[in-house]
């Protein structure tokens, strides 16, 4: 008797043995296909790179060749034999499927030449924490270009781009803050057109510089500070005027006298350029009271009449 | 002989083809389409709606190209009619922001200085239907879907062009979308007086503003710095104008020479008497400050020397 209790003990283990290994099989089974499942899951659509700036902007490329042909139709004779097609191509080329942080200027090296011109001498005008001014002012007066105003500047001024890894290799979620990587494709692109800018300026150059800010008008850290004052040809250039601009009503923080622009005169004579200065350049300062016309600073001498 | 002949009527044939496709070619008097229009209209759509004024929403750029390509291809060039650009129209308008409005007559680059854009004020140029057509110039062809690159037809060859008719249209939609306190500038230099009486203000916008949407007409006439003062308020054209207005129901200001408008056309004047600033004083004692830094220097060491031998030669 005990014998036969002992056998059926025995076969109920093995049940259980058997149950136990069954469960873990289908366990680890289970564990395997999730695993496969997700994994060609995330092969399928892979999350772009996440980053603190605006993500590339929308049909960029429709908007580029609307402007390369736009600008090519304005006339420019140096223009002529500009592709806009390869242009876009060669901007593709650049930071598609590439890691934005790890942007080289050999990447943008063949955009660059498709579309460098020569910028006629006594027109450039440079500019550090005045974009809204000096783009008023250059498109009102047709003497002076800034960088925007160029071929380059002009298909690109205010759009946002960066690659991706992976497919589709454009992120249109977010893109690299200058601040976020050293080498982000927006701030190669810009240094090295700045670079090509600056290179390209011969006789009397200017630069309008922003006196309300507080940590100076001139900075080191600058694209003006930190490429354009080291690019200047002092063979080419004769002359480097600056003008000082305060807010209208806004706050007097720097001026010619000031700290900042003493640091860059020191710069540039080591480097034997003539420079001037001038606090609130008249011209420009007129352009500003467009915007602020009931200001003490802005009273004309004649008074406007009112007829009702 | 029959060599001659055979070769004289070849020499005829080249030089009466050559002579047809040259007329083919020109068929009339202005400049043809704008090369790449498609491209350069698309791309201004999307350039308007991602970055110039994302406020105005979802747009499909590109049937809107084709509402606007409809409405003048395969059509006589010379027969062209506003009604025809209403579908593109439909599918590009936006809401034009109140008291924003600004009209014109001879002064487009001041305008589209003064507007900034949209951020001051919306002209036609800055809406997106604006936008889309501004500077550009096309036509189309009886009989075929493409468009003439050649040439198109002036005002004068056929008042019922492309351009003109997308111009018309646009004039009349921006009018009936306007809204608040409206704004007009004229030029007070412009020959022929201020206000056009046959223009596209007088004939496509005044009839189609909506008075009960308006609140106020703001006119400013403004000359040109170095021009004539042909025209100023209560005066001429201007009178005309602001009778036409007033009598409409509307109520009525104008303004000579508006400040903000005179300090952009002082950019290429600043040293003219109208330009002065009364507040400039100090600025001028500002003045430039020059690297060269000896210079205030030697000055002063210059008229000491001639003070010097002023006063010796007195003395002598």
């Amino acid at each position: 008797m005990p014998s036969q209790r002992g056998s059926a003990r025995r076969r109920q283990r093995c049940v259980l043995l058997a149950g136990i290994a069954i469960l873990l099989i289908a366990l680890v089974l289970a564990a395997v296909l999730a695993s496969v499942l997700t994994g060609s899951k995330e092969e399928a659509n892979p999350e772009p790179l996440r980053w603190q700036g605006r993500g590339t902007t929308r049909n960029l490329r429709e908007i580029v060749l609307g402007r390369c042909y736009s600008y090519l139709a304005e006339g420019h004779a140096e223009l002529r034999d500009k592709d806009c097609l390869k242009i876009w191509e060669s901007l593709k080329a650049a930071f598609v499927h590439k890691n934005p942080c790890n942007a080289t200027t050999e990447d943008y090296r063949p955009l660059m030449e498709l579309t460098s011109h020569p910028v006629p001498c006594n027109e450039s005008l440079f500019w550090s924490r005045t974009y809204d001014l000096v783009h008023l002012y250059s498109k009102c007066n047709h003497h002076f270009l800034t960088l925007e105003d160029t071929f380059l500047g002009y298909m690109l001024d205010g759009l946002s781009w960066c690659g991706d890894p992976s497919a589709p290799g454009i992120n249109y979620e977010s893109c690299p803050k200058w601040s976020e990587c050293e080498r982000s494709s927006g701030s190669v692109f810009w240094k090295m057109a700045s670079k090509m800018f600056a290179e390209a300026a011969c006789g009397v150059v200017h630069v309008m510089l922003n006196g309300s800010i507080e940590a100076g008008a001139f900075r080191t850290s600058s694209v003006f500070g930190s490429v354009e004052i080291f690019n200047l040809n002092p063979d080419k250039v004769s002359e480097i005027r600056i003008w000082l601009m305060n807010d209208i009503g806004g706050p007097q923080s720097d001026s010619c006298s000031g700290y900042s622009i003493k640091k860059l005169r020191n710069i540039l004579e080591e480097r034997n350029f003539k420079i001037t200065c001038e606090d609130n350049y008249r011209p420009v300062q007129l352009l500003q009271c467009v915007h602020n016309p009931d200001h003490p600073d802005c009273n004309l001498c004649i008074s406007s009449t009112e007829a009702p | 002989m029959m060599k001659s002949l055979f070769l004289s009527f070849l020499l005829g044939s080249n030089l009466f083809v050559n002579n047809f496709s040259e007329v083919q070619g020109r068929k009339w008097k202005g400049e043809g389409t704008t090369p790449n229009l498609e491209s350069i209209t698309i791309g201004r759509c999307y350039d308007y709606i991602r970055v110039v004024n994302p406020a105005v929403g979802e747009k499909n750029c590109s049937e809107l190209w084709e509402a606007f390509r409809n409405a003048f291809i395969n059509k006589d060039p010379c027969n062209i009619l506003p009604q025809h650009f209403e579908l593109f129209f439909k599918l590009s308008l936006h809401a034009i922001p109140t008291d924003k409005s600004l009209f014109w007559e001879n002064n487009q680059l001041l305008v589209n200085s003064f507007s900034s854009r949209a951020r001051r004020y919306m002209a036609l140029g800055d809406t997106l239907f604006g936008f889309f057509g501004d500077f550009l110039n096309w036509c189309g062809q009886e009989n075929s879907t493409g468009l003439d690159y050649e040439s198109c037809p002036t005002a004068a060859e056929c008042e019922n062009n492309a351009v003109d008719a997308f111009w018309r249209m646009a004039s009349m939609t921006y009018a009936q979308h306007s809204s608040g306190v409206i704004h007009v500038l004229l030029n007070g230099s412009a020959e022929g007086g201020a206000y056009p009486v046959k223009g596209f203000f007088a004939d496509y916008e005044i009839p189609h503003l909506q008075r009960d949407k308006i609140s106020q007409i703001d006119i400013w006439v403004v000359d040109d710095i170095e021009g004539p003062n042909i025209d100023s308020c209560g005066h001429n054209t201007v009178q005309i104008l602001e009778d036409r207005l007033k009598t409409l129901g509307y109520s009525v200001t104008c303004t000579d020479n508006y400040k903000p408008v005179m300090f952009l056309l002082c950019l290429d004047n600043p040293d003219h008497s109208k330009c002065t600033l009364s507040s400039s004083a100090p600025a001028a004692q500002r003045g430039p400050i020059s690297s060269d830094r000896g210079g205030s220097w030697n000055k002063l060491m210059f008229v000491s020397f001639v003070g010097f031998l002023f006063r010796s030669v007195l003395v002598y």
